[in-house]
């Protein structure tokens, strides 16, 4: 005989006995036998081939063998697809069976089936059941719809399972509700289109079964609600009070959920009503109990506490003592405990909080050590009382001369000088002492950044700092990158001794590594101290803005929406769970009711120049080059700059964030210089001659700052910040970079960009025409309606003709003044027509004034001052301009440089005042007095003109100029 | 002496004779079942898998009923219930003389199956009722029953809605299989 005979099936061995014992006609026997057959199962042994065996068992009025055939079943069912077809009657008979359990149990085993072609069988039954007399027969169908919804959403549609379902929320068993409510929940996750559609009527069933139903059943209709937002203020209310009952459940669970709800519903609450007030109070108590329970149970509390310190800081002032750590807490809920210590911090606690943190900076545990020094330093920048207590504290640890415990100290203490600059130097000697032990590159670059920051007042800050330099290629990026600039700093602080060790490390940086960011810095630093070491000094030593306590907050959206999910994962994670669950292809975000808007304080202007502001007082990240890079941060004056931005520039394409970093640091670079015009001509040509025409993304640093616009420039990273350092300084007339003007949605693939600029005593316009079409252009030309100031374009359009697709060509359009003038409103507004070879497109832009200020606008002091008294004071008006310049002759000169003129200067009690003229192609000259703050960067400016009309258009030129 | 050990066999609760109740999809089956379990006509719908019942026959003999359905997608899975067969009941719609082809090949198929080679069989021509029924003749002609050979066998005419001819049926199943023991 052959070896075939091994794979014949035998008529032997265990699946052979347990089947012949599945068909025995003794029932006590088939039992045993199924349940021999679940045994294995469970251990993990392959029964599935006596899978038609144990169904043909499944009808008996057993009700335990039935249950084991369940089992089975869910098990097998979708490794015989097949044959599970043979278990429909079974079910469809259970699920009239007079038993409600059987009926359950059988509603509910076919949902675990998950067996597509099963499926439509079991709508009938499912259809019955939803019905049932029986509540625990319903409830278990509930959740069956949303198991089959699962499986085949639109089956579970069409049949109406879903308006079943809704139907379910009034029923009279309010176990029922709960788990309808949490069977919709589910489906609405998954759903593209939202199917529960939440209503007053509805919300009041829901909190009507909430409070009889069990303690799982409450945390499903509170996560209903809380999905729910009211239409008014007094059913939010009317909401929170039937709510707020739940907090003192014992299940944590409920709890938080509860507290979800409140926290969405008081953000629709005027915050200081007494309801909130007294809201608020309730909401600390059954917070404080969860961190008496299971220390797993503390964490999850605490990391929700986390997210709502966070939000709503008043909840837990007062709860301070609960937080603090006790020793036999684990590791982690000691990490999180102490994070949410940082955040109450205030000056009412802040003496007891010191006291507990010192305590916690001599435990063993090395990682909760280090957190607390950490979080001694952020006190001391939070709590400004506290910040020398704070000091001396961290200075007492630094005298223990335990390793972590002093690199750590040294990395906060560096903030600590960011935020209080020039008040604790003294400890500085200290600091020094422990030069020797810092191996980390955390607390390496943060000492270097130290020396080099006090460079002047470190005798041997060369010393030390070229003691570092030894080791340079084996440092971390950052103490590189740090080091560079500290010797920088060194150098322009004390440059007679530090030449050579400059020289040193900028060799280093720039021809001795193979990283491009501290080559970059490198080459940066080197050119500066080459071409003006005034403007380096200006630059590198830039005043830094202050820093305050916000690092380790959430971002407002993030905390937003994640106070959405309190109780969650997702509020354990501290992430939303579009970033944690997959394959759920409709997870809708959810974020905070708006506020009613009457209560709405803020101004939309306002509001547009928020983001910029928000940025000034965060701590630069270490690794972050940019805000390293000089040394300064991008958004000191940014709140004013955005808005500015924003309100002149209509087309919504505007990135603020570019303005912005070209703005300021073009403002920076050009500050102090007094002879601007005149370096910035010959500086450009250096620039764009130097050694960066290899780099690919460089490219973009010889341009000007104007082509590069409408890219993203913050997420342009490091070169678009290049580009615009580069691009900007060196231009004399300030321009405003390129629009968006005709997107090839509109302009059949045609892109057009484009700026206004005055070049040889000539209004331009700069284009950039993109082909985004699959075929060639051709035949472009240009006309311009009539406009305010008579625009038409001197020359015929000349252009790369045909233009390829997928490429874009610059043109530059010299436009006189001779046409008709028709005035448009708004007066810059001009109207432009551009044909190609595909048809004629049309778009609108608006003309920025300076560009219309002509070269001979300076008037004499004599006729000034008749001209000042001949116009009406009713003429005159105010505006405030807002910029960094202070002084009188760096303002005079970038303005002289867009052709407004200074008359005369004049100081009258400490302020200086600036008479200016300019003149406009129009024939319209505006006297302007500039009235300089030398302390706050406002200056206030009052302009005189016979046509006040032009008044806007001014102010936005001078305000565009000064930033610039 | 066989009846004293019948009663002897009775007494001490016999073993349950299998029976599988198969035909096409609308034959009357589960109308048959139910109607040999309790008497009544019960309201069905088409059986997407199977019905099991035990029906008891003069308090001695214990039938356990297997219909099956007879939908064609589920036909292949019927071979999965021949083991340890004492009878078969196979029903057929006298009605519908359109696929009495398809039956007849069923049929033929099935008494093919090793498993079934001693196995009673009973033909139901059920639905006499209906006036397009057609006789038992005729049904046994169109099954090709001639060629039944080796083989306890009768063909019956029935009407499972009305009751007729089943107490019959079950009179002569009870003999034949008294007879094979």
């Amino acid at each position: 005989m052959s070896d075939a005979k091994y794979f014949t099936t035998t008529k032997k061995g265990e699946i052979f006995e347990l089947k012949s014992e599945l068909n025995s006609d003794k029932k006590e026997k088939r039992r045993e036998a199924v349940k021999k057959v679940i045994a294995s199962m469970t251990v993990g042994k392959d029964v599935s081939a006596l899978f038609p065996d144990v169904i043909n068992c499944m009808q008996t009025d057993n009700l335990e063998l039935k249950k084991l055939v369940y089992l089975y079943l869910i098990n097998y069912a979708k490794t015989q697809p097949d044959l599970a077809i043979l278990a429909v009657n079974t079910f469809v008979k259970d699920c009239d069976d007079p038993n409600p359990l059987i009926r359950a149990l059988a509603v509910r085993t076919m949902g675990c089936i998950r067996v597509d072609k099963i499926t439509e069988y079991l709508c009938d039954p499912l259809r019955k059941c939803l019905k049932d007399e029986d509540p625990y027969v319903r409830k278990t169908a509930a959740v069956c719809v949303a198991k089959l919804y699962d499986i085949n959403p639109t089956l579970a549609e069409d049949q109406g399972f879903l308006d079943a379902l809704k139907d379910l929320l009034s029923d009279s068993n309010p176990m029922v509700v709960a788990n309808a409510v949490a069977a919709l929940g589910e489906i609405n996750e998954t759903s593209p289109h939202p199917i529960i559609d939440m209503n007053t009527v509805m919300v009041n069933k829901l909190l009507t079964a909430l409070n009889e139903c069990t303690e799982w059943g409450q945390v499903f209709i509170l996560d209903c609600v809380a999905n729910y937002s009211p239409t008014d203020e007094r059913e939010a209310q009317g909401i929170c009070e039937r709510v707020s009952p739940r907090l003192a459940h014992a299940n944590a669970a409920v709890v938080l959920s509860a507290v979800k709800v409140l926290m969405k519903l008081m953000e629709m609450l005027p915050s200081d009503s007494d309801f909130v007030v007294a809201l608020s109070k309730k909401l600390a108590p059954p917070l404080v109990t969860l961190l008496s329970a299971e220390p797993e149970i503390q964490y999850v509390a605490l990391r929700n506490i986390n997210l709502i310190v966070q939000k709503k800081p008043d909840i837990l002032q007062h709860e301070m003592k609960v937080f603090f750590v006790k020793y036999n807490d684990p590791i982690y809920v000691k990490l999180e405990k102490l994070d949410i210590m940082i955040r109450l911090a205030s000056p009412a606690n802040i003496a007891q909080v010191l006291a507990e943190l010192k305590e916690y900076a001599t435990e063993v545990d090395i990682d909760f050590v280090r957190k607390a020094v950490r979080a001694i330093g952020r006190c001391a920048i939070k709590v400004e009382q506290s910040a020398e207590r704070c000091v001396s504290t961290l200075l007492d640890l630094i005298q223990t001369k335990v390793n972590y415990v002093v690199q750590e100290a040294i990395v906060v203490i560096k903030d600590i000088f960011r935020k209080y600059p020039n008040k604790y130097e003294s400890i500085i000697s200290t600091l020094c002492e422990n030069l020797d032990t810092l191996d980390e590159p955390d607390a390496k670059a943060s000492m270097i950044w130290i020396i080099g920051e006090y460079a002047e007042r470190i005798e041997n800050a060369n010393e030390l700092l070229e003691s570092f330099l030894e080791g340079f290629a084996d440092e971390n990026t950052q103490v590189q990158l740090q080091l560079l600039t500290g010797i920088v700093k060194l150098f322009l602080k004390r440059p007679t001794d530090t030449q050579e060790l400059v020289q040193k490390v900028l060799t280093l940086a720039t021809q001795e590594s193979d990283n491009p960011d501290l080559r970059d810095r490198g080459y940066i630093y080197w050119r500066l101290l080459s071409t003006d070491p005034v403007i380096a000094k200006q630059v590198v030593l830039a005043e830094k803005p202050l820093i305050s306590e916000e690092t380790d907050c959430l971002e407002p959206t993030l905390l937003d929406e994640l106070c959405c999910h309190i109780g969650t994962l997702a509020s354990v994670y501290h992430k939303p769970p579009t970033a944690f669950i997959e394959g759920r292809t409709a997870v809708t975000r959810k974020s905070l009711p708006a506020r009613v808007p009457s209560l709405n304080g803020g101004s939309p202007s306002f509001d547009a120049s928020t983001p910029g502001q928000r940025q000034q007082t965060v701590i630069p990240n270490q690794d972050s080059l940019i805000g390293d890079l000089l040394s300064l941060d991008f958004g000191s004056p940014s709140g004013p700059q955005s808005s500015y931005a924003m309100g002149s520039m209509p087309p919504p394409m505007t990135t603020a964030g570019q303005d912005l970093l070209g703005a300021d640091l073009d403002s920076l670079i050009g500050g102090g210089s007094s002879d601007l015009s005149g370096h910035s001509a010959g500086g450009s040509g250096g620039y764009g001659g130097g050694g960066y025409g290899g780099g690919g993304g460089l490219a973009d640093l010889v341009g000007f700052g104007g082509s590069s616009s409408g890219g993203p420039s913050l997420a342009a990273g490091n070169t678009g910040l290049l580009g615009d350092i580069f691009g900007i300084a060196p231009v004399s007339a300030y321009s405003v970079p390129k629009q968006v003007w005709l997107n090839p949605g509109q302009g059949k693939g045609l892109e057009v960009q484009g700026s206004f600029s005055r070049k040889n005593r000539q209004v331009t316009m700069e284009l950039t025409l993109t082909n985004r079409a699959l075929q060639g252009m051709s035949d472009f030309d240009v006309r311009l309606n009539k406009n305010s100031f008579g625009l038409t374009p001197a020359s015929p359009l000349n252009v790369r003709s045909p233009l390829p697709p997928n490429q874009s060509t610059e043109a530059s359009l010299p436009l006189n003044i001779t046409a008709d003038i028709a005035k448009q409103n708004p007066l810059t507004n001009l109207q432009v027509a551009l044909k190609n070879n595909i048809g004629v497109h049309y778009f609108a832009c608006l003309i920025p004034m300076h560009v219309l200020f002509v070269e001979d606008g300076l008037m004499e002091k004599g006729v000034f001052l008749a001209t000042w008294k001949d116009i009406s004071s009713d003429n005159e008006k105010q505006f405030d301009i807002h910029t960094s310049l202070t002084d009188a002759d760096a303002i005079s000169n970038k303005l002289q440089a867009n052709n407004i003129f200074t008359v005369t200067k004049l100081a009258t009690d400490g302020r200086q005042l600036m008479y200016l003229s300019v003149k406009m192609t129009i024939g319209i000259w505006i006297l302007c007095e500039l009235k300089l703050n030398a302390i706050a960067s406002g200056h206030t400016l009052a302009l005189k003109s016979r046509v006040p009309d032009i008044y806007l258009g001014i102010v936005e030129a001078f305000q565009g100029i000064l930033l610039a | 002496m066989g009846g004293v050990i019948s009663y002897f066999k009775g007494f001490f609760g016999q073993k349950e004779i299998r029976i599988l109740i198969l035909g096409l999809d609308g034959a009357g089956k589960t109308t048959v079942l139910y109607r040999m379990q309790v008497g009544e006509v019960v309201t069905t719908i088409p059986t997407i898998g199977f019905n099991v019942e035990t029906v008891t026959y003069k308090n001695n003999l214990k039938f356990q009923c297997w219909d099956l359905g007879g939908q064609a997608s589920i036909r292949p899975y019927w071979r999965c219930y021949y083991a340890n067969t004492d009878a078969i009941i196979y029903v057929v719609d006298s009605a519908d003389q359109e696929r009495m082809g398809i039956s007849k090949q069923e049929l033929v198929n099935m008494l093919d199956e090793d498993e079934l080679r001693s196995a009673i069989v009973v033909v139901l021509c059920n639905k006499q009722d209906l006036p397009a029924a057609l006789s038992v003749s005729e049904i046994h002609k169109a099954l090709g029953l001639d060629a039944l050979k080796n083989r306890t066998f009768q063909i019956f005419k029935v009407s499972a809605l009305k009751g007729d001819g089943l107490d019959q049926v079950m009179e002569w199943l009870s003999n034949a299989i008294q007879a094979t023991k």
